[in-house]
């Protein structure tokens, strides 16, 4: 027993302290160096920090020489691949590009309504300096599902800013060197993002599964309404990381059976990245309000261009449609002053023809009276005339007087 | 074929493993992570655990030690983790070498087994508790099998290269 003991420790010792005849450390030396890398990386000393940062910058663009034949492989096969496709690809492009441009203008329109919106409610923009970046290594970890670029503190590029592949959310700055930076993609299971899913907005945390998708670890609130509903997932701009509403994924019905556990399938593939642009997000009160309505009033100016343009034709068409109408007026005018005259003509007739009649009328009890005198002139006139000789010793009256009109009217009677 | 190509070619045969072992730690296909849930394994450490017990000479443990070094830089975990793996690795192959007397591979294997067993579980408690990482237990689970069952494969192929192409380039 005490010689196995002995063996063991021999052994043990020989492993730890021997060197080989090109060693030039043993393992216990090399032990020791390794953790005191570790204790050092930990510590945040300045000159550590440099030596960190000088050894990241070498080897990141080592391993980007080292897998240049194997991007090069990676290349021409994709490359071979987009060629086989490429009809199918094209009809796909052509239809899409259809959809798109009509879906454009109406997007500018909300865009544009949305900045408006975000200004009223004092939300974060997105500031001016957009770094575009080259994807220098994206080596695929079990413990970091990161990608390394081409862009550094050199260029402006600080912890803690958004990766962006066209609009899409897909990573946040980890690690910056003077050249290089790290991007922690939004796949890592160490991302924490918070997301907001729509339509029913509701906050949540999101983190990866380390592979190609998303996991809703934690839902805020209420339970998920809509279960048949495809779910977006955007960034909620919860504590001022990133701005809010930049799509990340979106989840699908059967995922959406319950609160926690949701995958996400993301609208990147993050293993094809190649450029990724990076941003950071502050709120810009002049400069964006300036251009943001230096934006408004463009689109204000093309609005009141258009709204003059549809005035002028409306109010065209209106004149037209009054001329029309002034026409047909004078037309009805001009034969109800026809029709004014004959009636005034007819009027005229008629007033002579009552005037007659009136005259006739109001003659009517003198020709009675007349009559009577005439009647009675038959006889009383001899009674009443000079001319009768038998009356020559009576008071008589000249015929046609009136005198002799009131005697024959008497009956003779003086 | 002149000498100086010759001497060209017989070197590179000689710091083949140590080239490998760049190339893996370097290079953006990592056979730890291939986008399959359900297989990874780990390439440098069969390479490292072989060398370490068959042919010593062939991977100085400084190189290994770099190798590390470059393989925390590019996945991202704490500079010299890496490496104090790789060397609990080497420390293990060296005491197998000092103890067995009739090489086998199938106890070869075993050893190897236990000793990622160990390597993967500090690994994990290291980057779980002390860096703050987190890590899944089933990955590495399948990480730890297949790393098993590949070394069988390897071991061959590494023997092969090394009896024909290395020996062979030794004896002209």
């Amino acid at each position: 027993m005490e010689i196995s003991r002995d063996d063991f420790v021999i052994a043990l010792r020989s492993a730890f302290l021997k060197k080989g005849a090109q060693q030039r450390f043993s393992l216990l030396s090399l032990i020791f160096f390794s953790i005191i890398f570790l204790i050092l990386g930990s510590l945040n000393f300045k000159v550590t920090n440099y030596v960190k940062t000088a050894i990241q910058e070498i080897v990141y663009r080592s391993s980007f020489i080292v897998s240049l034949p194997e991007n090069l492989l990676k290349d021409n096969y994709l490359i071979v691949q987009n060629h086989l496709n490429l009809y199918k690809i094209n009809n796909k492009n052509v239809s899409e590009l259809k959809e798109l441009k009509s879906k454009n203008i109406s997007k500018k329109i909300i865009e544009y309504e949305n900045i408006r919106l975000k200004q009223l409610i004092d939300d974060y923009f997105v500031a001016g300096n957009e770094i575009f970046a080259k994807v220098l290594i994206d080596k695929k970890s079990p413990f970091l599902r990161s990608i390394i670029i081409n862009k550094g503190s050199k260029n402006n590029i600080k912890l803690g800013m958004a990766a962006l592949d066209s609009i899409y959310f897909i990573g946040k700055v980890v690690e910056v060197n003077y050249t290089t930076s790290r991007v922690l993609l939004i796949s890592d299971i160490n991302s924490k993002i918070p997301v907001s899913l729509e339509p029913s907005n509701i906050q949540a945390i999101m983190s990866g599964n380390g592979n190609e998708k998303g996991i809703i670890e934690y839902v805020s609130g209420a339970r998920l309404k809509n279960k048949n509903d495809n779910l977006i997932v955007y960034t909620s701009g919860m504590a001022g990381l990133f701005k809010s509403g930049i799509p990340i994924g979106k989840i699908g019905k059967k995922n959406s059976l319950s609160n926690t556990g949701l995958m996400v399938d993301f609208y990147k593939d993050l293993s094809q990245l190649k450029f990724v642009k990076i941003l950071s997000f502050k709120k810009e009160f002049l400069n964006s309000s300036i251009k943001v309505n230096e934006e408004v009033s463009k689109i204000d100016i093309e609005n009141l261009e258009n709204s003059k343009n549809e005035n002028i034709n409306f109010l065209k068409k209106q004149k037209k449609i009054s001329e029309e109408i002034r026409i047909k007026l004078e037309d009805q005018n001009s034969s109800l002053n026809k029709q004014l005259i004959k009636l005034r003509k007819e009027n005229i007739e008629l007033n002579n023809l009552i005037s007659k009649a009136n005259i006739l009328i109001s003659q009517e009890p003198l020709r009675e009276k007349n009559l009577e005198f005439l009647e009675l002139n038959l006889l009383y006139g001899g009674k009443c005339s000079k001319n009768n000789f038998k009356n020559i010793l009576k008071k008589k009256y000249k015929v046609g007087t009136p005198q002799y009109r009131a005697c024959v009217l008497n009956k003779g009677k003086y | 074929m002149s000498s100086a190509t010759k001497n060209v070619k017989l070197l590179l045969y000689k710091n083949f493993p140590v080239v490998l072992l760049f190339i893996a730690v370097l290079n953006e296909t990592d056979f730890n992570y291939l986008n399959s849930k359900y297989f990874s394994f780990n390439f440098s450490y069969i390479l490292i655990f072989y060398y370490s017990v068959k042919r010593s000479q062939s991977l100085g443990y400084i190189y290994i030690f770099i190798a590390g070094l470059l393989n925390d830089v590019v996945v991202g975990t704490p500079i010299g983790l890496s490496s104090l793996m790789y060397l609990i690795l080497c420390v293990t192959a060296s005491y197998l070498r000092n103890i067995t007397l009739r090489p086998s591979l199938v106890k070869d294997a075993i050893f190897f087994l236990i000793t990622i067993l160990i390597i993967n579980s500090l690994l994990f408690m290291s980057l779980n508790f002390i860096f703050d990482y987190e890590l899944e237990i089933f990955d590495q689970l399948i990480n730890i099998t297949f790393t098993f069952i590949l070394y069988f494969l390897f071991s061959n192929i590494f023997n092969f290269f090394e009896k024909y192409l290395v020996s062979n380039n030794n004896a002209r």
